[in-house]
């Protein structure tokens, strides 16, 4: 009897002791016999029934001794992703490796979290499949390389084909068209830009004030021009009502569905939605880059997705095999298939049958003008908070828009 | 009386001995963390600068009391727990009373009042929000068939109605604590107590003000106490449903503690957003520990 | 005559209005099984589509077969039975100490634990994964019960302590008289005769702790993750999984709908009347 229990304790300590052991990672206590290096990789995906067992299947295969322990993290609107990492950080849990965007870059360094990967991308022979540009907009503040590049999207304008052909109206090039098409399009049930105020909204606003000179220079928010340009957005929704009335919280799931359902005539977003549009909506659905300012100036946004290392990894070099086999050619093109966005890689964007091609076309053609927000610790906050509320504001008037002008260069530039 | 206070001669250390399990749990997962988070609210802490972080005593506190923000939050946030548990009590009382009676559907009815509250906030916050959508909302298609309103209204985006919508999402999910609390706590009126007040001929308004509701009151005001400090902490509803928005409509205090902590990584300043809230709500503790009747707490 | 005036008197004053608030109670979580047997073409229809063109269980299927959200839920019993379980263990005694008892510290401490629930989680949840790590916590499930001890202890003590305090002292007195220790007072006496309040606490810290996220979400990795951090799983970055998502919502809802059907029979009236007449 007492034998039983002792064992049955005995078991029970021992079973959380391995359980413990196996979700801490091998850094903290690597067994001396074992010979394989576990890599901790944090990932998310959008679609909960899709998983990368088999890419790692094939790595671990082509890579013995290394195994991936990928653990998917929730996305919570960008929020719970990264709180989870930093906390991770600050606990010196962090994995060895994991999905990171260019907004969280300078706060990472900050903080000293990253590892620089410059030699190891030396020595990485498919590193040339990467566009210099890309490589070139993930770099660091300090001129190293921390980020290696997995995937992208960039945004453009979605319209619907059929209600601009009855408004008798080519797809918009320039702020001027995009006036004429919305206010033409809004009638009925219909509005003409489905505007996303919500969180992260700020690339469709970014594209009519930034596009039209805003910066986040010194003084790059208040200039004439910057001012004038957020006034004549503002007025898209306080003067000519080419939005709907429920634009100043709507979030992306809102103007997809919204546009989707038909109660929009054009908005703004990437490929990532583009099959579910076409499958709600068909050929009515089409695509062009965003239209640009009267001087021929223009912004989208770049929506970019890396892997990093973490400083705190003790397995950097395996972690590197992994990445770096993340965005090799047909391994990367098979990752987008399960993220829905973009491949990174020249070769396999030749072969690239994912997306109807209009939408892919829109892509390319938007990448002159395409680019991220700067690398800096306030970027976050922007996003999340600054820019809303006070976009919101502005929307409803409840401060002049000059006025969120000034908050936000206050916010960059003290 | 006697006999009570010689127990209290004889085993001083029996109370501490019962408490003990209860104070060292809670003392590792809240206090020491409660200690750290308030340590780092006397700090000028940006997370992603440990390094940089000093002391300042106070010095958040005074920023907060010329930030016209936390006073905006301080102000909603107080309309918020006053109506959101207000509502919630008042819905859950009278679904208690009229579940404490016996008919053929009581306990399918108890079972399905209780659905709201066990539904996850994630859940709660979405498909609320959905509901309320301007475009696709089964709110909006249902007034317009019944020809309660002309147009689609953006509830959500509205400054002068987001925040009663929150509230309302709200309501729907607590009601059902008060019921089942209320609820539980009617079965220990007596029922001969209520039998002898209706044979003395008190209308049945005068039962429930003279027996049950004096009855009651302890745990009503330990419900309410409870609750109120839930409500005064619960974000996540609103988070999901308006993110504060739009402009600072649904800006409550702890939602704006977690923007500064967590968007902006202010730490130390989202800390002592938190550490006011919680003396705030001492206060209200305070006030009910003097006045609670019965001697839970003399 | 007389039968039939107080049948619809009782209809008006008891069926009507309650069914008014089952009704709003209810219509939220309908909305969202109808919307979960809808096939996808359906979900998002404008004009708005009430009643699917086909009955489907498809998203239910995909949801069990094709991803974790089964053991999730499995996950997500372990952790909520166990903070029960913890919850009112440590409840238990402490309450019956603050109802029964008087000593130094005694306001303070019953103070203390409802400060303890005063302070926002998301700002004890960085100071908590710090600890949670170095007590090695991280990922399992006594770091996530442990976390949800947080408020389940607190919680209990204060509604427990009022629960007790409303029986007459004379009866555990009674039953020390006739010879029963102390332990013996409380579960012969207390525990039977505050089971209506002991049965609530123990629902509240189950569907708190059932249908708690941020806890889960930071303390849980992906071997004890549970259901509330699944179903977030179902909103990306760029999509929705609307289908999933409600079948999710729509089963998420039923172990505490259920627990409470079946022992909602316990919160019957006479029980306390009955014990302090003898």
């Amino acid at each position: 009897m007492t034998n039983t229990l002792q064992d049955a304790g005995m078991s029970r300590r021992k079973a959380t002791k391995v359980i413990a052991g196996a979700v801490l990672g091998a850094g903290l206590a690597r067994p001396a016999i074992a010979q394989a290096i576990t890599v901790r990789w944090w990932y998310h995906f959008d679609n909960p029934q899709h998983t990368p067992a088999e890419l790692i299947a094939k790595f671990e295969k082509e890579n013995p001794g290394i195994k991936v322990q990928a653990e998917s993290i929730p996305w919570g609107g960008g929020n719970d992703y990264a709180t989870r990492m930093f906390a991770a950080v600050i606990a010196n849990n962090a994995p060895d490796c994991a999905l990171v965007k260019i907004s969280n870059q300078a706060r990472l360094l900050e903080m000293r979290a990253l590892h620089p990967i410059d030699d190891m991308v030396r020595g990485w022979s498919a590193r040339g499949d990467i566009a210099d540009d890309v490589w070139r907009v993930n770099r660091g503040a300090d001129g190293k390389q921390y980020y290696l590049p997995i995937q992208y999207v960039v945004l453009y304008l979605y319209y619907r084909a059929d209600l601009l052909q009855q408004a008798g109206l080519q797809p918009p090039k320039t702020f001027d068209d995009f006036l004429a098409a919305a206010k033409a399009t809004t009638k009925g049930d219909v509005y003409g830009f489905g505007m996303r105020g919500g969180g992260g909204g700020h690339d469709h606003w970014g594209s009519f004030v930034l596009g039209a000179g805003a910066n986040f220079d010194k003084g790059g928010m208040v200039s004439p021009q910057a001012l004038a340009a957020n006034r004549w957005f503002v007025n898209l929704h306080r003067e000519h009502k080419v939005f709907p009335p429920s634009a100043p919280t709507d979030g992306f799931r809102q103007i997809v569905d919204g546009f989707k359902a038909g109660r929009t005539a054009m908005t703004i977003h990437h490929i990532g939605s583009a099959n579910e549009m076409v499958q709600a909506l068909g050929d009515r659905v089409s695509a062009v880059p965003v239209p640009r300012s009267p001087q021929g100036t223009g912004w989208t946004s770049f929506g970019d997705e890396s892997n990093a290392i973490f400083a705190s990894s003790r397995n950097k070099e395996a972690a590197f095999r992994w990445i770096a086999f993340l965005s090799t050619a047909e391994n990367n093109v098979a990752f987008n298939k399960l993220t829905g966005q973009l491949t990174i890689t020249t070769s396999g964007a030749r072969s690239w049958d994912l997306h109807p091609q209009r939408f892919v076309d829109a892509t390319s053609q938007s990448l002159p003008i395409a680019t991220v927000l700067p690398d800096r610790p306030q970027t976050p906050d922007f996003t999340r908070t600054v820019w809303p509320t006070n976009m919101q504001r502005a929307l409803l008037g409840q401060i002049a828009p000059d006025e969120m002008m000034q908050t936000i260069e206050k916010h960059f530039n003290g | 009386m006697s006999q009570h206070s010689s127990r209290r001669d004889t085993v001083p250390l029996t109370p501490y001995a019962f408490l003990a399990p209860a104070l060292i749990i809670t003392g590792l997962v809240v206090l020491v963390p409660a200690l750290r988070t308030f340590w780092m609210s006397l700090q000028d802490l940006i997370l992603y600068r440990p390094d940089a972080a000093r002391f300042i005593g106070l010095g958040n506190v005074i920023r907060a009391f010329g930030d016209e923000v936390f006073w905006i939050s301080l102000r909603q946030s107080l309309l918020w727990i006053v109506l959101s548990v207000g509502l919630q009590f008042l819905l859950g009382f009278a679904t208690a009373l009229l579940l404490n009676q016996s008919f053929w559907w009581r306990s399918a009815a108890r079972a399905l009042i209780v659905i709201p509250w066990a539904l996850p906030s994630v859940i709660i916050g979405l498909m609320w929000t959905w509901m309320y959508d301007f475009n696709l909302g089964v709110l909006n298609d249902m007034l317009m068939r019944l020809g309660l309103i002309a147009r689609p209204v953006a509830w959500l985006a509205d400054p002068d109605l987001a925040f009663y919508c929150v509230v309302l999402t709200l309501v729907w999910q607590g009601f059902p604590f008060f019921a089942v609390t209320i609820l539980a706590g009617l079965q220990s009126i007596p029922a001969d107590q209520l039998e002898a007040a209706e044979i003395d001929g008190a209308t049945r308004w005068q039962r429930l003000r003279h027996v049950t509701i004096p009855g009651l009151a302890d745990i009503i005001m330990t419900a309410l106490l409870l609750r109120i400090i839930w409500v005064a902490n619960s974000l996540d509803v609103i988070l999901l449903m308006t993110g504060g928005g739009p402009g600072y409509a649904t800006h409550t205090l702890p939602l704006y503690a977690f923007q500064k902590a967590y968007s902006a990584m202010e730490y130390g300043y989202g800390a002592a957003l938190a550490v006011i809230l919680t003396a705030l709500l001492m206060v209200v503790v305070m006030g009910y520990v003097r006045r609670s009747s019965r001697g839970i707490a003399t | 005559m007389i039968d039939r005036r107080t049948s619809l008197r009782r209809t008006f004053e008891l069926h009507v209005p309650l069914a008014m608030i089952v009704a709003f109670a209810l219509f939220p979580y309908l909305w969202m099984v109808l919307t979960s047997v809808k096939p996808d073409a359906d979900i998002l229809q404008w004009p708005l589509r009430y009643w699917p063109s086909q009955l489907t269980h498809e998203h239910y299927v995909t949801l069990l077969a094709r991803t974790s959200f089964a053991a999730n839920m499995g996950n997500s019993l372990i952790v909520a039975v166990g903070a029960t379980a913890v919850g009112l263990a440590a409840a238990i005694p402490a309450a019956y100490a603050f109802s029964r008892f008087r000593f130094p510290g005694r306001r303070a401490l019953l103070v203390g634990f409802l400060t303890a629930n005063m302070f926002p989680i998301v700002l004890l949840i960085l100071p908590i994964f710090v600890l949670m790590r170095m007590l090695g916590l991280l990922d399992t499930f006594v770091g996530v019960i442990a976390g949800h001890a947080t408020f389940a202890i607190p919680f209990s003590i204060w509604m427990l302590t009022s629960y007790f305090a409303a029986i007459p002292i004379e009866l555990d007195e009674a039953a020390t008289i006739d010879g029963a220790s102390r332990l013996q007072a409380i579960r012969l006496v207390i525990l039977p005769v505050a089971m209506p309040g002991i049965v609530t606490t123990a629902i509240y810290i189950f569907i708190t702790s059932w249908n708690e996220y941020l806890f889960a979400m930071m303390l849980a990795g992906q071997d004890v993750r549970t259901v509330t951090v699944a179903l977030q799983l179902f909103i990306g970055e760029f999509s929705i999984q609307w289908g999933l998502l409600t079948a999710g919502g729509t089963l998420v809802a039923l172990p505490a709908t259920i627990l409470f059907l079946i022992i909602q029979k316990r919160l019957t009236g006479g029980l306390t009347a009955g014990a302090v007449k003898s």
